[in-house]
């Protein structure tokens, strides 16, 4: 099963996405960080395959994560869930800093688990 | 289910890769020149004579055209020219994909149709304030956008009473607020009865029962709520060419006397009936 660490500043968010990884039988969560910095520290300690990270949070934001995640590992693949996937600008600088696609708040488990699968 | 834009939603549906938007954005980019740009392809000015406008800029608020006509580098017949051949050489992003080879003419217009088709629950259904704010188009639509969230997201029945000015924002079980800023500037709050959240935590975590939730989860999921709309309002309001940023949501607990809204604001309420009895209240307190 590929490791999925979920970033997020919500706590309902990461139980949701928490909840469809476990439920998928793909998947398993090695983890919940809060912040940018945090999920810098778990992709070190945990070495998950994928990240599902907010792009809108207090500390280090999900895109300036994204940025060191893209330089300091090249194997982790990063999907951003966020309720900004639909502004223009966001998307394009996610995808151009290398992440893999971007899911828009809100969604629904089979899409989440669609792209993921499509990893 | 959320607002988006066509490149978006062709990726998220699997129907293109990431790298192929990518190479239709670049040659957007290519070819979608700025208004200067192709001034300066057009031979009416030079690069210097840009270079004079943005520095100008930088003390007075104005449009590069109309600065580039007022320090009299343009007519306002050049200009004209310049947009009318702008609209006329835009490539869009569905046409960009077809000359990168992600798609088909064909192909294009079926996937246009099913993104329309998918947009289409967030046209917006004509509210009209009853005052004179700074952007009247942007609040019509976030409380727009709000009553088709509180549809989708909640699933809850409602009926949006009349929207009136307010100079105090009175006090509730709890309230969550999340900031705009950029082209506009405003908080957004959505005020909660202890029901209301348990409604609202119910339908975010997907759970028939949250009573043994503790109250920083509850909490959380109201505040996951208007970060949702919220960031669907920015996605809409870039498409209508305003730039909105949003800030994380924050939770308030106003004392009995509630909150006086602050000099320079409008404070707009906008009541959401529910079926049940109880109310939903979205304010705005926009920036004069």
């Amino acid at each position: 099963m590929k490791k999925v660490l979920v970033v997020d500043d919500s706590l309902s968010v990461a139980r949701l996405l928490e909840k469809i990884i476990a439920e998928s039988g793909d998947f398993t969560c090695v983890g919940h960080a809060r912040d940018g910095a945090e999920a810098i520290k778990m992709n070190h300690t945990e070495n998950p395959e994928i990240i599902c990270m907010d792009m809108n949070m207090p500390g280090m934001d999900g895109l300036t994560a994204l940025r060191t995640l893209s330089v300091m590992d090249k194997e982790v693949k990063v999907v951003m869930v966020t309720s900004l996937g639909g502004v223009g600008d966001k998307f394009t600088e996610a995808l151009k800093l290398g992440a893999k696609n971007v899911i828009s708040k809100p969604f629904e488990a089979d899409n989440v688990l669609r792209i993921l699968r499509a990893l | 289910m959320a607002v988006k834009f066509f490149g978006q939603f062709m990726v998220e549906q699997g129907i293109i890769t990431s790298s192929a938007l990518l190479d239709a954005i670049n040659l957007q980019d290519k070819n979608n020149l700025k208004l200067g740009e192709m001034a300066v392809t057009m031979g009416l000015i030079t690069s210097a004579d840009i270079q004079r406008a943005h520095n100008a800029q930088m003390s007075r608020d104005m449009k590069l055209g109309d600065l580039l006509v007022e320090m009299g580098f343009l007519t306002l017949a050049q200009l004209n020219d310049i947009i009318i051949r702008q609209k006329n050489t835009h490539l869009y992003i569905g046409e960009a994909l077809v000359q990168v080879g992600a798609l088909t003419s064909d192909q294009l217009q079926n996937h246009l149709d099913a993104f329309k088709a998918d947009q289409a629950k967030y046209i917006s259904n004509g509210i009209e304030l009853p005052i004179t704010t700074t952007n009247n188009a942007i609040w019509e639509m976030t409380a727009d956008l709000t009553y088709k969230m509180v549809t989708r997201v909640l699933d809850l029945k409602f009926r949006p009473g009349a929207c009136t000015p307010v100079t105090v924002i009175t006090a509730n079980f709890m309230l969550a607020a999340m900031d705009f800023s950029g082209d506009v500037e405003a908080r957004y709050l959505i005020s909660v009865s202890e029901g209301l959240q348990k409604a609202i935590a119910k339908a975010i975590l997907h759970e028939e029962s949250v009573d043994a939730e503790p109250l920083e989860v509850l909490e959380d999921t109201v505040m996951e709520f208007i970060n949702v709309v919220c960031g669907n309002v920015a996605a809409k309001a870039s498409q209508m060419g305003v730039i909105m940023n949003i800030n994380p949501p924050v939770s308030l607990h106003p004392p009995a006397a509630g909150l006086t809204i602050p000099e320079g604001h409008t404070a707009l309420s906008f009541p959401i009936h529910i079926e049940d009895g109880d109310t939903l209240e979205l304010l705005l307190v926009i920036k004069n």
